[in-house]
């Protein structure tokens, strides 16, 4: 059985191979080509890793590489079907007759992402000690896009399932619909698998990991010995040679536009396993999160150019978003200025063209009205040819049908930011000795130090300072100034704004307990008064000072 | 506001009537309060003087200090014709607070900080100055 097994899923690697170049379609045959080399990768990574930590993102890989070719499967089968029927490729500007609009694209933004728990009693009382622990993952989906969340550890001490990380998803169309699938695995010392049949069919739930891998498994279990090729079986891609952790799905749900929202939601979940399933989490059944979207034409500008509006002249317009920014010329766009003035373009205001009362022949102009509050405001705009209105009266038009079709996205630029790519934890800046702390500079000519408050403060320095005679040791410069470049530094917990020539302060070497002084007390802010009132004052003998005199110059700062 | 310089206006060489010390304050006859008015020069506003100090220096370094353990903030220098020397800082004060902030337990950065913050043209001093200390402490005992 395992045989046959094997020689279908090579036939089906094939096939989807050849399926890909057949197309001709070289981007999606390059993420299938990639996403087949990452899945190999992931196999011989979860045969040869050891630690559990490892299996677990290693299958995580696997699962999402699988999802993500099934994926692109379905879509070569849906065009190669669209070829072989004799029609192009569905492209969204081909779709209906040429004068039908279609939205702009837009993008995506899920964040925050929270998944309450509910732990019973019994959780606490069954396990004597034991902490179960499970890893899960999110699976989000939106057209043929597929991306995952970190992988996540979790245990009855925890009251939420946390997501940190932030998933985008551009070129999205407001009729979009973004699927959630949570994943779980359960996080066990042991590591048994009972019987080949079901090892082989554990291997292929953790290939496919969908649904359609319980199918696979509910029908090799019931046919038995047939090579599970029913009607419905989908694609069998190659396993992994060893069995690893097992992911199974927890939970899905759907978002559409209806669920986007500048701020925090809380959606409902549609849990899909039940307690007899190894990898069970007790769910409340909702999630929370932040779901943004950004239309294309609400952050790029939809049309620009030279408008003679009244009472205003000659101005620059830029039509962005909900705004119909006016600048005194080109230039001051492109500086980031404030605009010269700004009109409010949102599903209230009314557009028209020409005016009202319009004697013949008159110029091309367009009206614009909004209402605030009680009043009606119109400003009336003058183009230059009959084909620029034409332009603007286009861009008019499918800036208010993006606005009809993305509804609450357009009332707001609502704020996405790019989530930086996923790093591995970062390595902990090294605790250095006091050697680490010293900063070498080649500013130890008091020559150079007296020029340098020369030019600073003007009247030149003609006389030492008095005091400059008690020390036999170069004395630390005055800081650089404010707006000097700022000079590399070492990684720290404390960064100053401005480069100092000798170092940074060394506010971390309060616990660097000199030598013969006792440690200093803990920093506080409502410190009483010292100095005035003091005991006799205890010299120092220089000597006594040893080496720290050289390191530590004492600094001075102009003000 | 009452009593802020106009930007832009180079120092006074005489002093300001308004800038004339308050007599010494009641609590602590050692202590002074100097009111600076900070000097426009390009984009940056300058007190004109130097400090030395902070928890994290070095105090035995600090020529100004009575007590070589003292970590407090000390002016190290005052710029002729500066806003400081105008209102009647002096080379070796100790500086115990800057508008209502304690400077005695700071770090040299922190310190200098809370002198240049960019939103504040009058800084307001609490000092100690050691001739006045020892005056005061000569006149005890006479």
């Amino acid at each position: 059985m395992q045989d046959r097994l094997h020689i279908l899923e090579d036939l089906n690697m094939l096939y989807i191979r050849q399926m890909a170049l057949s197309l001709e379609d070289t981007e999606l045959q390059r993420k299938l080509d990639h996403e087949i080399r990452m899945r190999e990768g992931a196999c011989k990574l979860l045969a040869a890793c050891s630690q559990r930590e490892q299996a677990l993102e290693a299958t995580k890989s696997l699962l999402v590489c699988s999802s993500r070719i099934l994926s692109y499967m379905g879509e070569l089968q849906r065009r190669k079907e669209a070829q072989v029927l004799g029609r192009t490729a569905r492209r969204p500007s081909d779709t209906g007759p040429p004068d039908e609009r279609s939205p702009c694209r837009g993008t995506i933004c899920i964040s925050d992402i929270r998944i309450p728990l509910m732990w019973k009693d019994t959780e606490y009382f069954k396990n004597k000690g034991d902490l179960h622990r499970w890893a899960v993952f999110l699976l989000l989906q939106l057209g043929g896009n597929i991306q995952d969340t970190e992988m996540v550890l979790v245990d009855r001490t925890l009251t939420d399932i946390s997501f940190q990380s932030s998933v985008l998803f551009t070129e999205a169309g407001p009729d979009f619909e973004l699927r959630l699938e949570l994943y779980g695995a359960c996080v066990e010392e042991e590591g048994a698998l009972a019987g080949a049949p079901r090892r082989l069919a554990t291997k292929l739930s953790n290939s496919l990991g969908r649904s359609s891998g319980r199918r696979v498994r509910a029908s090799l279990e019931s046919a038995g010995g047939s090579g599970g090729s029913s009607a419905a079986s989908p694609i069998l891609l190659p396993t992994p040679a060893v069995g690893g952790p097992r992911y199974h799905l927890l939970a899905q749900t759907t978002l559409t536009l209806a669920s986007v929202q500048d701020g925090f939601r809380t959606h409902d979940l549609t849990l899909t396993s039940n307690e007899e399933s190894p990898a069970w989490l007790p769910l409340y059944g909702s999630v929370c999160c932040r779901l943004a979207a950004q239309p294309l034409c609400m952050t790029q500008p939809v049309m620009s150019g030279t408008l003679r509006v009244q009472s205003w002249g000659q101005v620059h317009g830029i039509l962005k978003g909900t705004n119909l920014f006016c600048y005194r010329h080109p230039g001051e766009a492109s500086a980031q200025e404030d605009p010269l003035f700004t009109i409010a373009i949102n599903k209230e205001t009314r557009v028209r063209a020409g005016e009202r009362d319009q004697p013949r022949g008159a110029p091309l102009t367009l009206s614009i009205s909004n209402r605030y509050g009680g009043d009606e405001v119109t400003h009336m705009l003058q183009m230059e040819s009959r084909g620029a209105l034409q332009r603007w009266m286009e861009a008019l038009w499918q800036l208010f049908f993006d606005m009809s079709q993305w509804k609450q996205c357009c009332d707001e630029l609502m704020k996405i930011e790019v989530p930086p790519p996923r790093k591995p934890p970062p390595v902990l800046a090294k605790q250095g000795s006091l050697y680490h702390e010293m900063a070498i500079e080649p500013l130890d000519d008091i020559a150079a130090v007296t020029d340098i408050l020369a030019k600073r403060e003007g009247p030149p320095l003609d006389v030492p300072p008095p005091w400059l005679a008690l020390f036999t040791e170069k004395l630390s410069t005055s800081k650089l100034p404010i707006h000097a470049p700022r000079s590399p530094s070492p990684p720290r917990a404390c960064p100053g704004p401005r480069a100092t020539p000798w170092g940074r302060p060394r506010t971390l070497s309060l616990d660097a307990v000199p030598r013969g002084r006792p440690p200093l007390p803990p920093r506080s802010s409502s410190s009483s008064s010292s100095g005035s009132g003091s005991p006799a004052p205890r010299q120092r003998s220089p000597p006594g000072r040893g080496f720290r005199a050289k390191a530590r110059p004492w600094l001075q700062s102009p003000v | 506001m009452i009593g802020v310089r106009p930007r832009g206006t180079p120092a006074c060489p005489l002093p300001c009537p308004r800038q004339q010390r308050p007599p010494a304050t009641q609590q602590n006859p050692f202590r002074q309060r100097v009111e600076i008015h900070k000097l426009r020069q390009g984009e940056n506003l300058i007190l004109g003087f130097s400090i030395g100090g902070g928890i994290d220096q070095d105090p035995a370094q600090n020529p100004f200090s009575e007590d070589k353990t003292d970590k407090g903030i000390y002016v190290t220098r005052v710029s002729e014709g500066g806003p400081a020397e105008v209102a009647g800082l002096q080379i070796g004060d100790k500086i115990m607070q800057v508008n209502g902030w304690d400077m005695t337990m700071v770090t040299h950065d922190q310190a200098r900080k809370r002198l240049t913050k960019r939103s504040e043209e009058v800084v307001r001093l609490l000092v100690t100055r050691q001739g006045l200390q020892k005056a005061v402490q000569q006149s005890m005992l006479a």
